[in-house]
């Protein structure tokens, strides 16, 4: 190192010290200088990983499940396999996990083990498993409850009952409900024992009076896992999945006429109305109703049924009386309906 | 501070949703058409059709044969017609695969499935375009979760020309791949 290397003066004196042949007190130096480097990138290592594990995951939790409070969850009332009635607000005051399966389900059969395993657990507790197989028949439901011993009440629901709990994206799906009646998570696929367990815990040592306000789901969380629940007006509705509530009486028949008048396009070979009280989930027939609706409300209806479409009954006003749409004309009669 | 660093946790959560999500949505697991063997048929001739359906990646869907007696079965079935009647469905040998919900492997579709028609023209049978209406039923899962069954619309269409217009070929390659029975 003879060779003169250029100087920078902004730069410390250390920096320009030969590689070769330190003196002691570089060479000291140096390895003061690595350890602190190995000593930083450690400090650095663990830092993320706390980050991660207190920030950014409860973060990332907090905002998917927390925004707002927990919705309650709807009411569902069936007859389970053993012909007893079955009511999830008799639940009320414990908690449930409201699991929506089918025993053509493979990922949903493979959970219930965990399930009958968690009811025997923690029955005693306040934990209730509910089973909502979604299978067309019970006669399948039925032998698989008696092979597989199952502890807990399952009953046949059907796609309304999915609806009203914002749909059922894929089976399994489940939803874990704290004892004050309300949605604390939905878990969409097959789900570790582990996660449920992990929940249940929290949920069992809340007071059943007043929400759980700092629950976090545990585990994976999907985007089908987002809680959104149906409207039971549109569930319900004479035209499932069509929000009627904005027609009277009257022309609600005349549109129901109007549906009946036109083929779905689906290949179901029915009329638009009996394609969506006969097979709720297709999607062709609710569009093209939702459609018809629209063009029904406007005005702009050009449909099969040669009467013209009478005016919208006034919609439901917000708290400041205004209308929540444009109404040209007033309908004839006031909506007494819903 | 909290609140500097609030995109960086809407990033960290995109990035959690989109690694995590599924390739479920408003989208079809399956589409499937027809097609035919010749551009046209005759009246009065076997006619050799091919379904081809084509399963979402990521989904399958269960052999016509499945594994276990409770899976639902793939299924193709056209609607009676006077004009043409089905002699035979054959499907193709399902892939033997593992899941994490089963011990053992199931005999699955995945990808392109072509299921093989053979349909009995009728002898009286004017020159003309028919459309038949059939449906591609199945039941889809991924590796943690299932569809319902439901079926998809696949419309056949066929020419009828008269016996002296000679028949070309089409997609050859795919019949070549249909044992039919």
């Amino acid at each position: 190192m003879d060779e003169q290397t250029p100087i920078d003066n902004n730069t410390p004196p250390e920096s320009n010290a030969p590689e070769t042949s330190p003196s002691p007190e570089n060479r000291s130096s140096h390895s003061s200088q690595m350890l602190a480097g190995a000593v930083l990138a450690i400090l650095i290592v663990v830092g993320l990983y706390f980050v991660n594990r207190y920030w950014i995951t409860p973060a990332v939790r907090a905002q998917s499940k927390t925004d707002s409070s927990h919705p309650m969850a709807p009411e569902i009332s069936l007859t389970d396999t053993t012909g007893l009635p079955l009511k999830l607000s008799d639940y009320k005051g414990r908690v449930v996990i409201l699991d929506f399966w089918a025993t053509w389900c493979g990922p949903c059969r493979i959970e219930i083990p965990g399930f009958i395993d968690l009811q025997k657990r923690y029955g005693t507790q306040g934990l209730n498993v509910i089973g909502i197989s979604m299978d067309d028949s019970p006669e399948p439901v039925v032998d698989f409850y008696k092979e597989l011993q199952m502890n807990y009440p399952v009953a046949v629901g059907n796609s309304r009952h999915g609806e009203l709990y914002g749909g059922i994206p894929g089976l399994p799906t489940t939803f874990v409900i704290g004892r004050d009646g309300r949605i604390y998570a939905k878990h969409v696929g097959a789900t570790d024992p582990n996660v449920f367990e992990s929940e249940i815990k929290e949920l069992l040592a809340a007071s059943p009076q007043g929400e759980v306000t700092n629950f976090h789901q545990v585990g994976q969380i999907f985007q089908e896992d987002k809680l959104e629940l149906g409207d039971p007006a549109v569930i319900d509705s004479e035209v499932p999945g069509v929000d009627l509530t904005k027609l009277t009486a009257e022309q609600k028949e005349t549109f129901k006429k109007k549906l009946e008048n036109q083929q779905c396009t689906c290949g179901c070979k029915r009329n638009l109305l009996n394609c969506r009280l006969n097979d709720r989930n297709c999607s062709t027939s609710k569009q093209m109703a939702k459609d018809q609706l629209a063009a029904f409300i406007s005005g702009k209806d050009t449909g099969p049924v040669s009467t013209p479409a009478p005016a919208p009954a006034p919609p439901p006003a917000t708290k400041d009386n205004k209308p929540m749409i444009p109404i040209a004309t007033p309908a004839p009669t006031p909506n007494k309906q819903n | 501070m909290g609140d500097m660093w609030t995109p960086a946790r809407g990033l960290a959560l995109m990035l959690l949703v989109a690694s995590l999500g599924w390739a479920q949505g408003a989208n079809p697991v399956v589409e499937a058409r027809s097609v035919t063997a010749t551009d046209a048929v005759h009246a009065d001739s076997v006619v050799k059709l091919a379904v081809l359906a084509q399963v979402a990646a990521g989904y399958h869907i269960n052999d016509h044969k499945p594994t276990l007696d409770y899976l639902i079965p793939t299924k193709f079935a056209v609607e009676p017609s006077e004009q043409f009647t089905v002699k035979s469905v054959s499907y193709p040998k399902g892939t033997p695969v593992k899941f994490a919900f089963n011990d053992g492997p199931l005999s699955v579709y995945e990808g392109q499935v072509i299921v093989g028609v053979l349909l009995q023209a009728g002898k009286p049978l004017a020159p003309g375009t028919y459309t038949l209406k059939a449906k591609f039923s199945y039941q889809a899962c991924n590796d943690h979760s299932c569809l319902a069954p439901t079926s998809v619309p696949v419309p056949l269409t066929l020419k009828v020309v008269p016996p002296n217009v000679p028949l070309k070929p089409v997609e050859s390659d795919v019949f070549k791949r249909i044992k039919f029975e």
